[in-house]
């Protein structure tokens, strides 16, 4: 068994009381970063995999090692991610931001935040760069930002991610790509802004 | 920035993730080098990729293990089904109250159920004999009488004549 962290998850399946904790403590930053990358919420990404870690805890007993700990894991992860982006999409949050407002349109300052988002601006703040990036990724559909998330920031491979995802490695090959041009599309006026070339 | 079709594109992603084959790699390796559109194109799209390291990563919150393992003990602990078996003892409460209330109903529309007509001419053509005479029965106070009128010898009369 070359995987450490199966061995681990055996131990929490044969009820060591340690081993959960030592997985919990191996795994939440990494669960974190990519369910706050899925849901855009920093909170109800923790909350979440608070929720992903006791039900690991729940089906321990059911727990078989076939593949890499790490892909059951996020499986669990990504079905529940997907739950709450559904649920979520039923119930529509209200977004704070600023809009149009009010019959007389937009006010003078959110019309500049308006062109400023349009129009490629060359020394934007980090943050803005994120906010905007955020945004590109929230516009994906969910397959497609659950397959660009876990690539990027889990490193996985394609058969990985089919597995997580339920797909084939030609499905995943296929949905990346997908992402990857939309993503381009969305970011075009963004991409050379860090100083990279420009032809 | 569209001379790639999508099974280029594909294949152009999956080149990056190292996810192509040698041949199909050496392949696209010559085109890169020879057309400066897919050049271009695989810079975009990897500048595009790069550009997602600007996300902030997430630290989870120095209290985050401690939490979960205390939710844990919450959920699994000696309290943990108190709340369910208070429910389960209240919902055989109501289950009992229904089949007893159930059980009284069925039993009082047996008792007193609605006399129809039918039943009602059924019950006259039982009791017919009695009504046709009731007139003759009104006559007299009692059956001692009735019987007492029966006796040959009251009228004079020889038994056997």
């Amino acid at each position: 068994m070359r995987d450490p962290d199966i061995r681990i998850m055996l131990r929490v399946r044969d009820d060591d009381p340690a081993a959960f904790a030592e997985l919990v403590e191996l795994f939440n930053h990494r669960l974190i970063t990519v369910l706050h990358h899925l849901l855009g919420n920093a909170d109800e990404a923790e909350d979440l995999a608070q929720e992903v870690f006791l039900r690991v805890y729940r089906v321990r007993k059911k727990y078989r090692p076939r593949a890499k700990f790490s892909t059951w894991l996020f499986t669990i992860a990504n079905n529940l991610a997907l739950n709450t982006l559904r649920s979520r999409q039923r119930k529509p949050v209200v977004p704070l931001n600023v809009r149009d407002s009010g019959p007389l349109g937009p006010r003078p300052a959110e019309q500049l935040v308006k062109d400023r988002l349009n129009q490629p601006v060359q020394h934007m703040q980090q943050q803005e760069l994120a906010g905007i990036v955020r945004k590109a990724l929230d516009e994906l559909n969910e397959r497609q930002r659950v397959a660009v998330v876990l690539n990027k920031f889990e490193d996985m491979n394609y058969a990985e991610i089919a597995e997580v995802m339920g797909l084939t490695t030609k499905g995943v090959k296929s949905l990346l790509s997908r992402a990857r041009e939309n993503l381009r599309v969305a970011l075009k006026d963004y991409i050379y802004m860090d100083g990279a070339p420009q032809e | 920035m569209a001379n790639l079709s999508d099974e280029d594109r594909e294949n152009l992603v999956a080149y990056f993730d190292g996810e192509l084959d040698e041949e199909s790699a050496r392949t696209l390796e010559a085109r890169l080098n020879l057309d400066p559109q897919t050049r271009a194109e695989a810079d975009a799209l990897q500048a595009t990729w790069n550009l997602l390291d600007y996300l902030p990563r997430s630290d989870p919150s120095p209290s985050f293990t401690h939490r979960t393992l205390e939710k844990l003990a919450l959920q699994t602990g000696p309290h943990a089904h108190a709340g369910s078996s208070r429910w389960l003892k209240l919902l055989g409460w109501a289950a009992a109250i229904l089949v007893a209330a159930g059980l009284g109903f069925a039993a009082a529309r047996w008792l007193w159920q609605p006399r129809t007509p039918a039943d009602l001419d059924e019950q006259m053509v039982r009791h017919l004999r009695v009504i046709d005479k009731v007139h003759q029965y009104e006559q007299v106070d009692d059956l001692d009488f009735l019987r007492g009128l029966d006796q040959p010898d009251l009228f004079g009369e020889e038994p056997g004549s």
